[in-house]
């Protein structure tokens, strides 16, 4: 399980999360929901052990990470890949290949493995096409692809997933959120900042719903269609009414 | 008397004056190379020295480099009551330029560095080292390269005007054996075509590296 307790984040006077709980079990996807700007890639960021929360605790199945920490202090042993991440930006180095891009940290960690792994990968994403293109040679959506194989082929148990389908077409979108709906099976822990209600109510476990940097509502999908607060109401209200 | 006779006639010269030429562009070069390269890296860690190297590379920016070697030559040399044999005048002057002009291309491209690739390095698992060797210094370099190739030839063309306090590199041997056998079209298309041979590849390399790179470095 991963888990962040109590978390607290502020960059300079803004205070950004406020006592932020939220958990993402193996096997399981967690959909976090809420307007922009409500600290949600911050608690991503603080998950992936990016930046360090001001105060809160992040429990890594049996291993827990109390903060403050000074910013330098490394975290050890590291937690990476075991927790990994997709962001809404693909990060994909620009002077590898996508099959390169993919290849490089996989071989850190079983390389024999890794050439097996990636052709089942470019099979289950599609990727045959295009695998040996440059990121700037291949299309958004290809490239959220490769930038998805990078991370799954490390074997995370978790996976934390920053709006990846935000510059998909519908589609592409779909296309995308079939394949996270697969990788339940193997056992691997999804937490999903998204604006997709329609993905988060088909296959998320559980829905975290975010505001004003607190969690005002969690509970099973079923809350999409009952909210219980006034906000997540009026936040579904505006999602339907943007869609 | 046409361009072959004369470089047959008075090879030994135009080899001196290579060889000066060469030397000096050996100690901008390499001075600049190293010296700014670690400048440049000491500029992106800590804020004074970047401060301080910007400051200087603004000052040097604004002066005419003829000017500066003019005033390292005459004046600073008469304020200290030195004679500087005028090779190391040269040589200082374009070193101090070129190592501020490299300093200034490592330290903004180690700045503009995109956080978010060692961001996907770390959350990868990349170990620090791989992140420096297959992520940083790839990138870097393919960004930096050609500007410091463009800026290496430019260092070779001001190398004439060492010419100016006396040097004997390889535009003052021109100029001498034109005084003697008054031959300037022949005497400067051999020059022209001697440069056109040394920097016209390295140029055209660097547009190369430049057109290819640039290309691959932007992800979307």
């Amino acid at each position: 399980m991963l888990t962040a307790r109590a978390i607290h984040k502020a960059f300079g006077e803004k205070q950004i999360l406020r006592g932020v709980d939220v958990a993402v079990a193996p096997g399981q996807i967690t959909c976090v929901i809420g307007p922009s700007g409500t600290g949600k890639t911050t608690l991503l960021r603080a998950l992936a052990f990016l930046d360090y929360p001001d105060e809160g605790t992040v429990t890594l199945d049996d291993r827990t990470y109390d903060f403050p920490r000074q910013p330098r202090q490394a975290i050890t042993p590291p937690p990476w890949p075991q927790v990994t991440a997709v962001f809404q930006s693909l990060f994909l180095w620009p002077h590898l290949t996508l099959r390169e891009n993919i290849m490089l940290p996989a071989r850190n960690h079983s390389p024999e493995r890794a050439e097996k792994d990636i052709e089942g990968l470019a099979a289950f994403f599609e990727m045959g096409g295009f695998i040996d293109r440059y990121p700037n040679e291949a299309s958004v959506g290809q490239r959220q692809r490769a930038a998805l194989a990078r991370a799954l082929i490390l074997n995370p148990r978790y996976l934390l997933l920053d709006e990846i389908t935000s510059a998909l077409d519908i589609e592409q979108t779909a296309r995308i959120l079939t394949k996270l709906e697969h990788l339940k099976d193997r056992n691997i822990g999804m937490l999903l900042i998204t604006h997709a209600i329609g993905f988060a109510r088909h296959a998320a476990n559980h829905i975290v719903f975010m505001d004003g940097g607190q969690v005002m509502e969690r509970g099973p999908p079923g809350i999409l269609d009952a909210p219980k607060t006034e906000r997540l109401n009026n936040f579904l209200s505006l999602v339907r009414a943007a869609q | 008397m046409n361009v072959f006779d004369i470089l047959a006639n008075y090879y030994p010269a135009f080899l001196k004056g290579l060889s000066v030429t060469l030397q000096l562009c050996a100690v901008i070069w390499g001075s600049g190379l190293i010296l700014g390269s670690l400048l440049g890296l000491a500029g992106a860690k800590i804020a004074p020295v970047a401060f301080a190297s910007r400051s200087i590379s603004f000052v040097l920016g604004s002066v005419p480099l003829l000017v500066f070697l003019f005033w390292l030559h005459y004046p600073a040399q008469a304020m200290f009551d030195v004679v500087i044999d005028p090779f190391y005048t040269a040589a200082f002057t374009f070193s101090v330029v070129n190592i501020f002009g490299v300093a200034d291309v490592v330290r903004g491209a180690l700045f503009d560095f995109p956080r978010q690739y060692l961001t996907a390095a770390k959350v990868t698992g990349l170990t620090p080292r791989q992140t420096v060797f297959k992520i940083q210094l790839p990138l870097i370099l393919r960004e930096i390269l050609p500007t410091l190739m463009l800026l290496q030839v430019s260092m070779l063309h001001v190398t004439l005007f060492a010419s100016l306090i006396s040097v004997e590199e390889i535009f003052r041997v021109a100029q001498r054996i034109n005084a003697q056998i008054y031959r300037p079209v022949e005497i400067y298309t051999a020059l022209g075509v001697f440069f056109l041979a040394v920097c016209l590849p390295v140029n055209g390399f660097a547009y190369w590296l430049k057109k290819r790179y640039t290309r691959n470095l932007s992800e979307h």
